[in-house]
Parts: C-alpha cells; sequence; structure tokens
C-alpha cells in the first residue's frame, strides 16, 4: 500500500510553529510522507497544494484563532472543485467547543490540546482509508 | 542513564553539593558585590529598595484606544510599568488592511499603524516617568514616540521605556518581517545609533531572548544565541564608529524563565559575569555601565499548559520567585489563559498578584543575591557560563550570522529544540502535570477554563479605518516622504531614522514605509507576494 501523504500547514500570519513540525516529525515517524506547507497559507494556496501533492489529508495547525473564519473557506473551495480531501484541524488553542462545531461544519476531526500522539496518527491513517 | 539527574539543559547534577564543588573559589573574581564588576551577583549595588522590579504584565489587544485602557486599567491595579506587543500583523509589518492581516487584527496584540495611533495609545500616559516596553517594530516606534513626545512637550532626551530587538532570529520564529538579513540588522542599528544621541535614557537594545526560547531552547542555547546576536550588533554599531560606551549601557536582555528553578537563577548570573567580561575585556568599554547589563524577564508561556489552566497560576509564582531571586529589574508573568490567548483581564490581575505578592510578602528581596555562595547554584553558574561561551564561539567559527541565517543554520537550532519539546512532552521525559502526568478528565477540568478559552473578535473595522486614514493625508507629502526613505535607503551609510521620522510625521503608514523599503532592498513590493510565493 502507498504511504499516507499529508498536507501540514498554517493559515494566514498564524506563526507558531511548535505543533506544526512536532506533528510532521510523529506522521513522518509513523511512516507517513509529509508535505509541509509550513506558515503563511491561505485556504487557495493549500488546497492547491494539497491538488498538486496528491494529498490525502490536509492537516491545519493552529497557534491562533484564524482557523476559526479560514476554515469555512477551505472548506467551500474544496466543496466547489469536487475534492473529497478531508481536513484536520489540531492546536492548542482548539477546545472542546470549537471542536465540536468545527466537525459539525465538516472537519473530519479536530483535535485539541489533549489528544495523544496515538490518536493523531490513529486520526490521519483513518481518515486516509476512506 | 534513564536515572541520571540533569538540569533542563541536560546539564549533569549530582544529588548534593559540598565546599569540594567551589574549590578555589575567588569571591572577588567571580562574584564580587551587586554592582561591582564582574556583576554576577547584581547590576545595581545594593542601597534602599534593592530588588523592588519593575512589575508589568503583556498588554495590547484590538485598536490602540483599547490597548491604552488596557494600560490604565493595569495601572489602576498597582502595576508599576507598561508592557505593549503588536498583533501578528504589525509584527509582521504590514497594515490592517492587508490580505493576510484580516483575521488576526488585534486579537493577539495591538493593530497599530501610524502616527494617530501611536497618539491614541500613548494617550494620558506620563511618557517620561512611566516605563513602556515595546514589542513592535523598533524602527518605527521609535520614530512614531519620538514624534508624539514632542507633540506633547515631552523632550525626546526625557524618555523613558525600551523597545525589543529581534533582527537576526525573527524570521526563523514567529516574527518574520519578509525583510531581508542585511536590512533588519541595519535598521536596529540605526535605530540604535539614533537613540543614543536623541534619547539616551531609553533601552533601545533590548536583546530579546525570550521569543525565540519559546520555540523550545534550553538556557545555553537561549543566552548563547542572544549574545551571538548582541556581539554581533555591537561589532557593527562600533564599525560604524560609535563609541562603545555611547551605546552600551543602554542594552538589556529580555530573558524567559522556564520551570527549572536554579538553572534560570545560574543561567542570569552567569549572563551578567559573562555580559561584563566581553564588554570590558574584548570591547573595550570603561564606562562601568557598559559592564552592567540589566536583566529583564518573562516567565516562559511554552512552560504553561492547555489542560488545567489553573495550574499556570502555580507554574508563574515559582519562576516570579526565581527571578525575584535572581535579581532582575523586571518581571512580566505569563497568565493561565496563555496557552489559548493574549491575557484576558482576569488574567491581567492574576499575573500582577503574583509579583505583587513574591514582592511584598515573601521577603525574598530583602536581601541580594540571596543564593550567592551555595555551592550547587554557583557550580551551575559557572558550568552555565562555561557552555554558553563554548556555544558562541562555536557558532563564531562557523562564520558571519548573515550567512549562517541565510543557509538555515539557526533555523535548525530553533526546529530542532521545537521538534525535541514535543518529544519530551510525548514520551514523559518532561514531566507536565496535567498533561502527561497527573492528568484530569476533560469534563473535571472546568476551573478557569471558561476565562481561558474566551475569545476576541479581530478588529476588522480597523481595514476601513486604515483606508479613510490614508486618504485624508496630503498625499504629495507622504509620497515625498516615502522617496525620500527610498534615497536614503540606497546610501548604505545614511541613518534611515531621519527619512522614518519625516514620513511617519507626514503620516505615511507601517505597511507604506516597510514595503518601500523591502523593494530598496531588491524584494518584492507586495509582501503578499513574498507571502504567496512563500506559501
Amino acid at each position: 500500500m502507498a504511504a499516507v501523504r499529508v498536507l501540514i500547514g498554517m493559515l494566514g500570519m498564524d506563526q507558531h510553529e511548535v505543533g506544526a513540525l512536532a506533528v510532521a516529525r510523529l506522521l513522518r515517524d509513523a511512516g507517513m510522507e509529509v508535505i509541509y506547507a509550513g506558515r503563511f497559507n491561505l485556504p487557495a494556496s493549500l488546497v492547491k497544494a494539497a491538488v498538486e501533492e496528491a494529498a490525502h489529508v490536509i492537516g491545519i495547525s493552529c497557534h491562533s484563532w484564524e482557523y476559526l473564519y479560514y476554515v469555512d473557506e477551505l472548506l467551500e473551495l474544496l466543496r466547489a472543485q469536487d475534492l473529497n480531501i478531508p481536513v484536520v484541524v489540531g492546536g492548542s488553542v482548539v477546545t472542546a467547543d470549537d471542536a465540536r462545531k468545527l466537525v459539525a461544519k465538516g472537519v473530519a476531526a479536530a483535535l485539541g490540546p489533549t489528544v495523544t500522539r496515538e490518536d493523531i496518527v490513529a486520526t490521519i491513517r483513518r481518515l486516509a482509508s476512506v | 542513564m534513564a536515572n541520571e539527574r540533569t538540569t533542563q539543559s541536560g546539564i549533569p547534577v549530582k544529588p548534593l553539593y559540598a565546599p569540594a564543588d567551589l574549590d578555589g573559589f575567588d569571591y572577588s573574581q567571580r562574584l564580587n558585590d551587586p554592582g561591582a564588576y564582574p556583576f554576577t551577583r547584581g547590576a545595581r549595588p545594593v542601597r534602599p529598595g534593592h530588588g523592588a522590579w519593575i512589575e508589568r504584565e503583556l498588554s495590547g489587544e484590538g485598536d490602540p484606544a483599547r490597548s491604552n485602557a488596557q494600560f490604565k486599567y493595569l495601572l489602576s491595579k498597582g502595576q508599576t510599568g507598561l508592557d505593549v506587543i503588536g498583533d501578528a500583523p504589525t509584527v509582521a509589518c504590514l497594515d490592517p488592511d492587508h490580505p493576510f492581516a484580516v483575521h488576526a487584527i488585534g486579537t493577539q496584540g495591538v493593530s497599530i499603524c501610524c502616527l494617530d495611533d501611536y497618539r491614541e495609545l500613548y494617550r494620558d500616559l506620563p511618557l517620561d516617568r512611566v516605563t513602556l516596553s515595546h514589542s513592535l517594530p523598533a524602527a518605527f516606534t521609535v520614530a512614531a514616540l519620538h514624534t508624539v513626545a514632542r507633540e506633547r512637550g515631552y523632550a525626546p532626551a526625557a524618555l523613558r521605556g525600551s523597545v525589543i530587538q529581534a533582527p537576526y532570529y525573527a524570521e526563523d520564529c514567529s516574527y518574520a518581517t519578509f525583510m531581508p538579513f542585511r536590512l533588519r540588522v541595519r535598521m536596529t542599528a540605526d535605530t540604535i545609533a539614533f537613540c543614543s544621541t536623541e534619547m539616551p535614557k531609553f533601552h533601545s537594545f533590548i536583546e530579546d531572548t525570550y521569543f525565540f526560547s519559546e520555540t523550545g531552547l534550553d538556557s545555553v542555547e537561549e543566552m548563547a544565541l542572544g549574545f551571538i546576536e548582541i556581539r554581533g550588533l555591537v561589532r557593527e554599531l562600533l564599525r560604524r564608529g560609535l563609541p562603545i560606551d555611547q551605546f552600551a549601557p543602554r542594552i538589556a536582555i529580555l530573558v524567559t524563565c522556564r520551570m527549572d528553578v536554579f538553572e534560570e537563577i545560574a543561567k542570569i548570573r552567569a549572563t551578567r559575569r559573562l555580559f561584563a567580561r566581553m564588554m570590558r575585556e574584548e570591547f573595550g568599554a570603561t564606562d562601568p555601565r557598559s559592564w552592567a547589563v540589566n536583566i529583564t524577564a518573562h516567565t516562559s508561556g511554552l512552560s504553561l499548559t492547555a489542560q488545567q489552566p489553573v495550574n499556570n497560576v502555580v507554574r508563574g509564582a515559582i519562576q516570579t520567585v526565581a527571578l525575584a531571586c535572581a535579581g532582575v529589574q523586571a518581571i512580566e508573568v505569563s497568565t493561565f489563559d496563555e496557552a489559548f490567548r493574549t491575557p484576558s483581564p482576569e488574567a491581567h490581575v492574576v499575573g500582577l498578584r503574583t509579583q505583587q505578592i513574591v514582592a511584598l510578602e515573601s521577603n525574598v528581596t530583602q536581601v541580594a543575591d540571596p543564593l550567592g555562595g551555595s555551592y550547587y547554584v554557583e557550580a551551575l553558574t559557572d558550568e552555565l557560563e562555561r557552555r554558553i561561551w563554548s556555544m558562541v564561539q562555536d557558532i563564531e567559527a562557523r562564520g558571519d550570522a548573515a550567512a549562517l541565517s541565510d543557509s538555515g543554520f539557526f533555523r535548525a537550532i530553533f526546529q530542532n529544540a521545537m521538534e525535541r519539546h514535543a518529544r519530551g512532552i510525548a514520551d514523559g521525559t518532561t514531566p507536565k502535570v496535567g498533561v502527561n502526568v497527573h492528568q484530569v478528565a476533560e469534563e473535571e477540568d472546568t476551573l478557569l477554563r471558561a476565562v481561558a478559552e474566551g475569545k476576541i473578535e479581530p478588529f476588522r473595522e480597523r481595514i476601513d479605518w486604515v483606508r479613510a486614514y490614508r486618504a485624508r493625508r496630503d498625499q504629495e507629502a507622504v509620497r515625498a516622504s516615502l522617496d525620500a526613505l527610498v534615497a536614503c535607503a540606497q546610501d548604505a551609510d545614511a541613518n534611515l531614522m531621519p527619512p522614518i521620522l519625516a514620513a511617519t510625521e507626514a503620516g505615511a503608514t507601517l505597511g507604506e514605509m516597510s514595503a518601500v523599503l523591502r523593494r530598496a532592498y531588491g524584494m518584492t513590493t507586495d509582501p503578499a507576494g513574498a507571502l504567496a510565493s512563500a506559501a
């Protein structure tokens, strides 16, 4: 089976990269291919990168609240282009309440600060295989 | 070696220290009294009121008026200094109507981009008495402060306060300005040179090791990289012909304070000693004020957790005691809601009260450098001094900082630290109560949670505001001032501050001035293009 390909990036001016890099390393260690888009992405640039890189999953790392607004645009772009790429949002700022709202909007999984490494890997693996 | 004891930075420690650990220890050479070379025990001599520090909490939220209200709120609670940070677009030198700014306006700091904004930020503040520490783009902030002060009748020479400088590492850890290395260094040196004559009481050279340590650096890496930047800037200022004693007295270091109490204390003591030796013996400073470096500190935000936010209050208290024992000139306690946001009003008061309780009730400041002479703390201070200096020499042997920055050498250090930090928490080698040990179920984790998770809406009204501001200026004057700034930028020997001052007075914005400077240095006019191509 081909390796799971995950695009990891951050949106807008959100620059605190600790979580994004840690998750990228974690997924690589779990045998996945990580395309690290880093900081300063907008929804359109992430969708474009996901298509070009044939990513199975888009992972958004966040340490500011900007994702709350960008996620709608990201999901809309994916729908408009008929792309079925699951979006995972994760970060210490994602509260339980935020997570419920994100999932209701169509985010495949929202992972807050209490998530374990095993859960992150299992979540990505499960979404990539759907 | 799973049971080997080490400090947070990996220095092996024994379970007990004894006189043999200080064999041959020479008091006058290694310590001396506070206020005397090499200043290990403190930058200032013991005198009435010694041990007191400036108590401040991080502020800046929404627009300048809201941030000014925060200042007044904190002062009314007994705060003795002010500290303001810009929001993410401002720190990146972008105006609020930049396409990348829209959802980040005023949510993690103040949105501030022009002279009218600074007038509002400083409204009613006694600028010659209150010390305002700025985590804002230095050159532009100094220009605006200088201008507002003159408008209000303050002599710039009487201005106090400080501004952080972060030219070496900003792009690599959370403070990207989208400016090339040599422009960042030039703007820093220009600001310091300008202030050394125009605003001699103002600390225009705050070496900020705090923000880049939040990537997960250890104490040795933190101070080594800090010294690398200080040394680079000092050499640049000397190259321009500035006498060392003209600017060195206004160098201060803003450090982090992690949870390893004695290592953080030893780090601060070692830093004072290293700085003194470097200034006197290497750079030839003769004014004792150039040898004695002021240390200010923020307690580590990275040490705080989203889980059980109330535990962060305890962490802040322990760190504050450590800093009080180390002897610092100012403290800011990172607040219990740090994992989620810049401080809420409730968290502000808890952070300030933490400082006030340590200062007034604990008696830890009655005696200067109370740990001086401790077998352990002195041995650790010596070891940190050795390790920090060894890392400085190792990095300097690799070539000049600009090349190291461009080649990603520094970024690799930060990236390694980020991964190491995450790994330590994940595998439990770094115990974090509430995270990897003594966790509670999510439904039990409710204390202070609602406060910590409170959100601020982006101040999107700033977009229309800045556009209207631009429209009502004297457009010719703005254009001419920006042209003059570009002309100055093209002369490498000129100081950028006079044209930045003139452009600020003419009404140019932070984003406009930054854009023409980026262009003058061969970058794209539109930072959005720079950003988009980086994506």
